[in-house]
């Protein structure tokens, strides 16, 4: 379980993770306002569809790639969270690849 | 136009060192960083804290304020929140800044991108709920995040650092299994008595490790065979210690056993490299004041071997002093008396990092992936049977292993699975590793998207007159 020992009152913003809107301290990563609303699945492999999620939190193996407001490969560990900003884990399988690319 | 004299790429204690010496020297410097604030590994956040009290994380990372502080009143230009993707040996450099690309010409270049973990590939390493133990820390640090209840397991003075820290801030935790492996301590021991002149060093680590021991956490000693369970996300750690299979339900998992340069930006700038024996991992080859094998591209910090931050303050100095001597602006008899007490410091330093180097010497089987199902590449989920499948093929090298399987051709860029494709494939040919090789790298150094690329930006301030062409 993850949790924040930040002092209570530091400033706020809402964003939508996964269609569900939560508060989260400005300034702070989107992958740790992720890990403490419980939504720690960030992408799915591409082959296997197995759930991943961030591992490094400093930008060098690039699990934590999620979709921020449309654009894909967003690293979630390296983006700061932002008011109105949407976060989907990225779900972009060989199969829907393959969707994507037909007719 | 004027020229920028020299661009340094991070801002950790190498970096942010070395841009000091350089602007008291009257250079012209700009000193490109991914983060927000300046800081690095170590120093994370350390001037701007989100964490109600600092003492808990210890005097070292408090001693980074004071730094970044005079770093921060230092007249140079700092680009925060700037990844740096394309570096030439013509001196330009392109990096992204809030989704805009930008551009930025130097005569010199100064190298200072830290390091990151070695990976540690044991079976279930890929489920959401492990992670390594500097993500802890960083988590802890920039954002005042931690996971309660979680199993740290590996070996390593940053496990250890960790651990302590989360014990003293009052965060639970479940249990230390510490897979130094018992022969290390009789290795390491004969580098004692040199090691023993930093005995203030040696007196801090005993204290870190008295410390867990006396929280009364359940630590486990000479662990063996881990392997994370769950299906979906983890579940908890088995392994093995003291002769039994023990396994131990958590959901988090933070694996350590050392760290590695971040070789990326050096290996695709085709600087000259050697492997390091004693810290199993590839560093660019540089002389004492880190210059690399390109006389106008110097390297400094952990990124170009891994010898600590007070060692990379050191090596970020000199090389900031080699590089006004190149830049005309110290003599080579200033350079080098200036230069004299910091190589003797570094030289002083090395006999306990030996030591250090020694005994969390990382163990194989925790370095190379043991099972056939094991994931190598994280990325395009190539398992270590699919790569001795490549191997029998006929795939000798990284180069062609990587075409034949796309092992390292995903996001990450080989920087997880790079050195374990080295240390496999010098395993199977029964070859060192220096004929086995790493990697051909080559910009961007990060996923780009065309609108990022379209939107791009020369940086005003002083162009490099000369690169104009
Ligand atoms: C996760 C982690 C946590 C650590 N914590 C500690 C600790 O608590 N105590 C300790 O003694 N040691 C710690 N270390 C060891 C660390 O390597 C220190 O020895 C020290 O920070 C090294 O200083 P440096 O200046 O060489 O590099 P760093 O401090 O790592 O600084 C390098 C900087 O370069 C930046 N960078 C890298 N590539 C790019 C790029 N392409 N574009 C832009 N910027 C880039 C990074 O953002 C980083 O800020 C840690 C290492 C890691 C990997
Ligand atoms: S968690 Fe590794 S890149 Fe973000």
């Amino acid at each position: 379980m993850f949790r924040s020992l930040r002092s209570d009152g530091a400033p706020k913003v809402t964003l939508t993770i996964n269609g569900q809107e939560v508060t989260a301290a400005a300034g702070q990563s989107v992958w740790s306002a992720m890990a403490l609303t419980g939504q720690s699945v960030t992408r799915r492999a591409a082959l296997s569809g197995e759930n991943r999620s961030a591992y490094c939190a400093m930008g060098v193996c690039f699990e934590c790639m999620v979709i921020i407001d449309g654009l894909p490969n967003q690293q979630a560990c390296l983006h700061r969270v932002a008011e109105g900003m949407t976060v989907t884990t990225q779900n972009i399988t060989q199969d829907c690849e393959a969707e994507n690319a037909g007719p | 136009m004027q020229a920028l004299d020299c661009a340094i790429i991070g801002a950790g204690p190498a970096g942010m060192t070395a841009a000091i010496e350089l602007s008291k020297g009257g250079a012209k410097v700009a000193v490109l960083d991914r983060g927000t604030r300046a800081g690095g590994q170590i120093y994370r956040a350390a001037a701007a804290s989100p964490l109600p009290n600092t003492s808990a994380l210890g005097p070292d990372y408090q001693a980074g304020a004071e730094l970044i502080a005079a770093f921060e009143r230092t007249d140079l230009t700092h680009f925060a929140s700037s990844d740096a993707w394309h570096l030439g040996d013509d001196g330009r450099v392109l990096f992204s800044h809030l989704g805009e690309t930008h551009e930025l010409h130097c005569r010199e270049m100064l190298l200072c991108p830290g390091a990151m973990e070695r990976p540690m590939p044991i079976p279930g390493w890929t489920l959401p709920g492990v992670m390594t133990a500097g993500a802890a820390q960083v988590m802890l640090k920039s954002d005042a995040t931690v996971a309660e209840g979680a199993v740290f397991a590996g070996s390593g003075p940053l496990l250890y650092l960790i651990v302590a820290q989360y014990l003293r801030l009052g965060v639970p935790v479940t249990a230390l299994v510490d897979t130094t492996p018992r022969q290390n301590y009789l290795n390491a021991a004969p580098l004692l008595p040199r090691a023993l002149r930093q005995a203030g060093q040696l007196k801090k680590g005993i204290a870190l490790l008295r410390e867990i021991r006396s929280a009364g956490i359940p630590q486990y000693r000479f662990a063996e065979n881990l392997e994370v369970l769950g299906q979906n996300k983890a579940k908890g750690l088995r392994f093995t210690s003291g002769g039994q299979i023990r396994e131990i339900a958590a959901e988090t998992i933070f694996l350590h056993h050392g760290v590695q340069p971040n070789l990326n930006m050096t290996r695709a700038m085709d600087l000259a490299h050697r492997w390091n024996p004693q810290q199993l991992c590839w560093q660019v080859e540089t002389d004492a004041f880190g210059q690399t094998s390109i006389q106008h591209i110097s390297a400094a910090g952990d990124g170009a071997g891994i010898i600590g931050a007070d060692g990379a303050r050191i090596a970020g100095r000199l090389a900031a002093l080699n590089i006004l001597h190149r830049l005309g602006r110290l003599s080579e008899a200033d350079r080098n008396r200036q230069a004299t007490p910091g190589i003797a410091k570094l030289a002083a330093m090395a006999p306990f990092r030996a030591f250090i180097d020694r005994l969390y010497h990382p163990a194989n089987a925790l370095r190379l992936p043991q099972n056939p199902d094991t994931l190598v590449c994280r990325c395009e989920e190539q398992t270590l049977a699919d790569l001795r499948e490549g191997f029998n093929q006929g795939a000798r090298d990284p180069n062609a292993l990587k075409s034949l399987t796309r092992c390292g051709m995903g996001p990450c860029q080989g920087r997880q699975c790079g050195h374990m494709v080295t240390g496999l494939l010098s395993q199977w040919r029964a070859e060192p590793t220096e004929a086995v090789g790493y990697y051909r790298l080559r910009s961007p150094q990060r996923l780009l998207t065309l609108d990022e690329l379209s939107r791009f930006q020369a940086v005003p301030a002083p162009t490099h007159a000369e690169a104009a062409e």
